[in-house]
């Protein structure tokens, strides 16, 4: 164990430097659109992560993230409209998203695999409507339908929401470090193998899937929070919608599914992509669509799949690695 | 599109809609019967039938049935392609791979419809369409009609084919046990193709009869994904009437939901209905 120590500060260094840089990005007059491609992958890095927790160490392969994004960003909008601070509104956001967690998996706790993605993803479809047709404040100033505006954000600098979804997006990794080492981490890796096994070895199957959706709707929506102080407006169509699910499973299997640094790889390509076909705005889903299935038929394992095959990429990760 | 007062005619209209919310589900029981896969792409590739349909009714003015017999060959054959070379593989992968993988072809051909034919609601219209028949003093929509008679004629032919073809005997064995089938000198692979491609076939004729009935955009997709989702779980799997009633009864709970609170509710009513079966009964009120 001795020798280990120093191995550890030695890899620790340029992953830290790496941070601090990343961190005074907004002070030392990077330019502005530096700071919007490190913001959306944070924000994408936060979710990604999130629904490899769920989808790839837990077997829920949840569709209802825009759900938990989407009822957070709406918690934090609606409360700058009657008064409550941008960041009680947050931190409240991810409350909401925590009990509507607890509510829906009433009914998809009952189901596994296939069925869980299909009954998740009519939630999302449900909360649309709700949103359409429910207009919780400001009565019939933009007519049907709740979109608002962030009000009460004009003093929240563009480096201060930059640091925030910072926070998330390297937050997210180190919570996913402790929680795989974690009692739950190994919990679910026990009943990923064998649920069965598991349960009769006193695993709390059913607990442990519960804690690890409520912890990915917190995090899912703060970020999803922080996305939508950046917008300065939420609306239902956008925000309950399925290209969401599409960005953070692109995310996670492109970098590589059940492996903790795919999301952070699929990540990176994502934003890339996000910007390159930001020209051909029609087509982008299409070609993230065919991306999916591509990489999904010819490596599973993603970007970290065909990587891990390679010795100094193993011997980059060994270096990095602070175990 | 509800009728005002009376509340016999969501009752009937539901009851009719009920034929064309089985014609949906039929394609996606049938992949889940044979293959254990619950196609997540269903809904937009019936979306895709209608927009096959819209294409040849308004470009070369053909009748939106007759133009079926262009739409079956071609979705029999994406169906086989798509089985064989897309979902055939990603069995092996892993257990969220065909998943991920349907979901990617869902927002393929959303977004390939949305570039052909753009965002804006179609409908498919006919001279008989719009037509509407009289049953006692009440009118109803000529449309409603023909998607329950759709619904009935593709069932029947289903179910005759599945039991006296040598292909049809082939797909229920395949779907009974996969290795006996096998055993018995049956190409699985190729079983699951046919009944992939049956299900594009089914989910064609389920298309156009859709288009003739409500307005559709490339991203109706997914409430038709999910109203096939809760007819196939009302109904419970593999079985053809409980499908069939499970369509009716959704057919009535949107008709009569739109009757009660209003047309723009109709939707959110039937996704509450669905998650509400899940909670108090997952197998289904049929399901064993």
């Amino acid at each position: 164990m001795r020798f280990k120590i120093p191995r550890l500060r030695i890899g620790f260094i340029p992953v830290m430097v790496t941070l601090i840089l990343l961190a005074l990005f907004p002070f030392i007059g990077v330019p502005r659109s530096w700071l919007l491609y490190v913001f959306l992958f944070s924000i994408y890095l936060a979710m990604a992560n999130m629904w490899n927790l769920l989808a790839g160490y837990s077997g829920l392969t949840s569709l209802c993230q825009p759900a938990f994004l989407g009822l957070a960003g709406y918690t934090m909008t609606i409360g700058t409209w009657v008064g409550v601070p941008w960041w009680v509104g947050l931190i409240g956001g991810g409350v909401v998203a925590a009990l509507f967690a607890i509510l829906i998996s009433i009914p998809v706790f009952r189901l596994s695999g296939i069925y869980f993605a299909i009954g998740t993803l009519v939630v999302p479809e449900a909360l649309r409507i709700v949103f359409y047709l429910w207009k919780p404040v400001g009565g019939a100033m933009h007519g049907a339908g709740a979109g608002y505006m962030i009000k009460g954000t004009a003093d929240v600098s563009m480096g201060q929401i930059y640091l925030l979804a910072l926070l998330m997006g390297i937050g997210s990794i180190f919570l996913m470090r402790f929680l795989l080492r974690s009692n739950l981490g190994l919990g679910l890796a026990a009943i990923r193998d064998n649920e069965r096994a598991a349960g009769s070895c006193g695993v709390n199957v059913f607990k442990l899937k519960l804690v690890t959706f409520i912890i990915a709707a917190v995090i899912t929506g703060w970020a999803g929070a922080v996305f939508y102080l950046y917008q300065g407006y939420i609306e239902p169509s956008a925000t309950f919608n399925v290209k969401w699910t599409m960005t953070l499973l692109l995310a996670t299997v492109i970098g590589g599914m059940r492996t903790e640094e795919g999301p952070i790889l699929g990540t990176m390509v994502v934003v890339f992509l996000y910007f390159l076909l930001a020209r051909y705005a029609g087509y982008s889903f299409l070609i993230q669509g065919i991306i999916l299935v591509g990489i999904m038929l010819l490596s599973p394992q993603g970007i970290v799949g065909v990587l891990r095959r390679n010795r100094s990429y193993r011997s980059l990760v060994q270096f990095i690695d602070t175990r | 599109m509800m009728g005002s007062g009376d509340i016999i005619t969501p009752i009937v209209m539901g009851f009719l809609l009920g034929g064309l919310y089985a014609l949906i589900a039929l394609g996606l029981s049938m992949v889940f019967g044979v293959m254990k896969l619950i196609n997540l792409a269903h809904g937009d590739f019936v979306i895709l039938g209608s927009y096959g349909a819209y294409a040849l009714t308004s470009f070369l003015g053909m009748d939106p049935i007759v133009s079926l017999v262009v739409c079956i060959p071609v979705m029999f054959a994406l169906g086989f392609g798509v089985q064989k070379y897309l979902m055939g593989r990603a069995f092996g992968i892993s257990v969220e791979a065909p998943l991920i993988i349907a979901f990617g072809i869902a927002l393929v051909i959303q977004n390939t419809n949305q570039i052909l034919w753009t965002p804006l609601s179609r409908g498919i219209t006919t001279s008989y369409s719009l037509k509407s028949f009289q049953i006692g003093d009440l009118q109803f929509p000529l449309a409603y009609l023909l998607d329950f008679l759709a619904g009935i004629i593709v069932m029947v032919a289903l179910r005759e084919f599945l039991a006296r073809t040598y292909l049809g005997k082939a797909i229920t064995a395949a779907s009974q046990d996969k290795r006996a089938a096998q055993l018995m000198g049956i190409n699985t692979n190729r079983i699951h193709g046919y009944a992939f491609a049956i299900a594009m076939v089914s989910a064609a004729v389920a298309g156009v009869f859709l288009g003739m009935t409500f307005p559709f955009t490339p991203t109706s997709g997914i409430s038709f994904l999910a109203i096939a989702f809760g007819t196939v779980i009302i109904g419970g799997l593999g079985s053809m009437v409980g499908t069939f009633i499970g369509g009716i009864i959704l057919g009535m709970v949107q008709t009569l939901g739109g009757y009660f609170f209003g047309p723009a509710t109709q939707m959110l009513i039937l996704y509450l209905i669905v998650l509400v079966i899940l909670t108090i009964r997952p197998q289904g009120l049929f399901g064993r």
